[in-house]
């Protein structure tokens, strides 16, 4: 009998501590990239651990309402369109209706927004924090304090955050900038990386030969990825390492600069450029090569390098941001941004070479990272934000007034209306007259309704 | 707690999961150390940055004479004869500065700046009666207050730390600001001007004005780089000299102009040291690292 009823306890325990998340952010699928990558691996591994998550994000194109991907994880695509960026136009109060409806049908406890420059993750985590939702923020980058643009954006980070029960950062140095850029006392700050999927990453089967050593850079071609550094360093790497081969994939901007490099010194036979490389084609690109380059001027986290690793890679990376705390000192050369350096770091790499069995290091990579340990990191996040006491509206809003001087008063004013606005949307539309979702166990997804879901995996 | 092992020392790495004994939220005392404050701030002197200031002093002056030989001119004060003669003396002057100045002026560079000059004042004869009827249609009023506020935008704008008409030999190009600068006096030259009576009138004065404002910087720049207790004298005697030929036109002109003066070499430098402790500059490892070498497109 006591042992039933001690059963009975965990079961309600249980279902007490399973979360009902919604994701917010403006870019997700079929986007690509560090944080579309983290919100679906996030997503997927916080439903396996059996919570339920939503995803909201805007339209893409054509593609606009609810759909449903790998294991029932439900996306809400906005019918907002993006403006510039991926983003959509700012309109501070114009997405209440919709986020205050799927808050609703959805039951969600925790609302969590990702990457700063995300218009709708900014708005949607204002409404929520209105509405009394706990909230919970992912900041993805880096920003500097010196330009009119990021004095701006930090502005509005501060205002985001100054009411965030939980913020998360990717490394360590992005929290000490988002801590400085927030004013966010630290404790409220938490360190979670990113991940790689194993899986999907696996080095080649056969191991390349030494006899030609081939370099692989992967990365968008502009100048905050050091495209100009690459520029620099080709050639004088080409000239001292006569075995020397370079893969470089991706496209952007700075494309015309290395290609104008390559003709410049004669190396059409030893620089290869293919273009943008898909996602799922990251890999076969990366197998190809012992040496992986990164050349970024600031990054938060770097997933990039990850990738290269997972794949029994030697990275080389320019020490900038988040990158020296991404991995082991003995599977990274670091050098500093500077032309010269770098090529004595690949000079390193090329010695180092002979000591690395990629599979050993495709297997350490496995035990180092994985998105499941994010997803239960992440997991306690939530505990701790639904745990923080709930405080009226007085109190928040003399947080919001400490913002700064004009700032302060102006924040205030935003978030009043934004009260209001919600008391006339529950008169229009009362929180009751909603009809909220019943839960379907991803299993049953699968198995009861093939032919009315529209099932896609990434 | 002498049973329970010793917890292992945090580090500042992502990898490996959550680091036994702390919490993801865990804030180490290495906490924010490689934030760098106010690295780059240069210390100030008051009497340097006063001393810098002579320069944007010394441009007020020369806009102010400029305006007043045009008062005269308008008022017939000053006749063509002598206005030429003006530009005659201006010009001589100004290459008398540069000969002994300019160590990297030859004979080539010399004959082209000749050449140039003399294509310029043909050009310029050959306007002048264009210049003269330009705005016949529009009332002298309208003329005044565009000139004043043209003025204002080329004082505003103009590049005070070099000279449009680069020396021989300098790297960069002159920017955006500089050359608007430029435009807007010589528009208001050729306002005023064609408020004059006769073409000679108008020819002399465009040329007065153009040889002030397109090579009066060159000149200045010159001077300064030649030797600066030359061109702190030169200031000196261009100030004093201004508020002389000022003061008889207009006592609250005289005034206001005085103020300015007063306000650019001693109140605006002493706001600029002030203002120093309120710099708060941020700097770390989270800031995008600079390229050290130039980028040729």
């Amino acid at each position: 009998m006591e042992q039933w009823q001690q059963t009975l306890m965990k079961i309600a325990m249980a279902v007490q501590r399973r979360h009902r998340v919604l994701m917010v952010s403006d870019f997700f699928y079929p986007n690509f990239g560090g944080v579309e990558n983290h919100l679906y691996y996030l997503s997927q591994c916080l439903l396996e651990l059996g919570h339920k998550v939503v995803v909201m994000t805007h339209a893409y194109g054509t593609r606009t309402g609810v759909r449903y991907m790998t294991g029932g994880l439900k996306v809400y695509y906005v019918p907002w369109k993006p403006f510039l960026m991926q983003n959509t136009l700012p309109t501070i109060y114009g997405t209440f209706p919709i986020v205050r409806t799927i808050l609703i049908r959805e039951k969600i406890s925790v609302v969590h927004g990702h990457q700063a420059f995300s218009t709708l993750c900014h708005e949607a985590l204002m409404h929520a924090r209105i509405m009394g939702y706990k909230v919970v923020f992912t900041d993805h980058s880096l920003y500097g304090f010196a330009d009119v643009g990021s004095i701006h954006m930090n502005k509005v980070l501060q205002f985001t955050l100054s009411d965030v029960n939980q913020a998360i950062c990717v490394s360590h140095t992005s929290k000490e900038n988002t801590v400085l850029r927030s004013g966010l006392p630290p404790e409220k700050v938490f360190m979670i990386p990113n991940a790689v999927d194993a899986a999907m990453f696996k080095p080649a089967e056969t191991r390349l030969s030494r006899e030609e050593i081939v370099i692989v850079v992967i990365s968008r071609l502009v100048y905050r990825k050091g495209a100009d550094l690459l520029v620099e360093v080709i050639p004088e790497v080409c000239r001292l390492y006569p075995n020397v081969r370079f893969i470089i994939g991706g496209d952007g901007p700075k494309r015309v600069r290395l290609e104008e490099m390559r003709e410049k010194n004669s190396l059409q036979d030893r620089v290869e450029m293919l273009g943008a490389v898909p996602h799922v084609q990251v890999r076969s690109v990366l197998i190809r090569g012992h040496i992986f380059l990164n050349s970024s001027l600031t990054e938060a986290f770097c997933i990039a390098i990850l990738e290269a690793a997972c794949c029994g890679l030697l990275t080389v990376s320019t020490r900038v941001g988040g990158v020296p705390e991404v991995l082991p000192e003995d599977i990274i050369v670091l050098a500093e941004p500077v032309p010269n350096d770098m090529v004595q770091a690949i000079g390193k790499a090329i010695r180092l070479l002979p000591k690395i069995d990629p599979q050993v290091m495709h297997d350490r990579m496995k035990s180092l990272y994985s998105w499941h340990d994010v997803a239960r990191r992440t997991e306690l996040v939530y505990d701790c934000a639904l745990s923080c006491s709930d405080e009226n509206l007085l109190v928040r809003l003399s947080r919001y007034f400490a913002c700064g001087v004009w700032a302060g008063k102006l924040f205030c004013l935003v978030m009043t209306l934004d009260y209001l606005l919600w008391h006339l949307l529950e008169l229009w539309q009362p929180s009751k007259d909603i009809e909220e979702v019943p839960d379907i166990a991803s299993e049953s997804l699968h198995e009861e309704m093939p032919w009315s879901v529209e099932t896609e995996a990434i | 707690m002498e049973g329970s092992p010793p917890r292992p020392r945090w580090r500042k790495v992502a990898y490996g999961g959550m680091q036994p004994g702390y919490d993801d939220n865990y804030t180490d005392e290495s906490f924010l150390e490689a934030m760098v404050m106010n690295s780059n701030v240069v210390k100030r002197d008051l009497l340097k940055v006063m001393r810098d200031s002579v320069s944007i002093s010394q441009y007020l002056c020369v806009v102010a004479l400029v305006v007043c030989v045009w008062t005269y001119t308008l008022g017939s004060i000053i006749d063509e004869k002598l206005l030429l003669s003006l530009d005659a003396v201006l010009l001589g002057l100004g290459f008398l500065v540069l000969l002994l100045t300019e160590r990297r002026l030859s004979l080539p560079l010399l004959s082209k700046y000749f050449l140039n000059i003399g294509f310029f004042i043909c050009g310029l004869y050959v306007l002048a009666p264009l210049f003269h009827t330009l705005t016949r249609s529009i009332s002298s009023d309208s003329i005044w207050a565009l000139t004043v506020s043209l003025l204002i935008v080329h004082l505003f704008l103009h590049d005070y730390s070099g000279s449009i008409i680069r020396p021989p030999g300098a790297p960069n190009n002159p920017t955006l600001t500089s050359n608007i600068s430029l435009n807007a006096s010589i528009v208001a030259s050729v306002l005023i001007a064609s408020r004059l009576p006769s073409r000679l009138h108008v020819f002399a004065i465009m040329l007065f004005s153009l040889q002030v404002f397109i090579f009066g910087p060159l000149v200045i720049h010159c001077l300064k780089q030649y030797s600066v207790k030359a061109h702190l004298w030169f200031s000196f005697t261009l100030t004093c000299s201004t508020l002389a030929i000022i003061f008889p036109i207009n006592r609250l002109v005289f005034v206001i102009f005085l103020g300015l003066l007063l306000f650019v070499t001693v109140v605006c430098p002493y706001w600029l040291i002030r203002m120093q402790e309120y710099k708060f500059e941020i700097e770390g490892p989270w800031d995008e690292a600079k390229l050290c070498f130039d980028i040729t497109e």
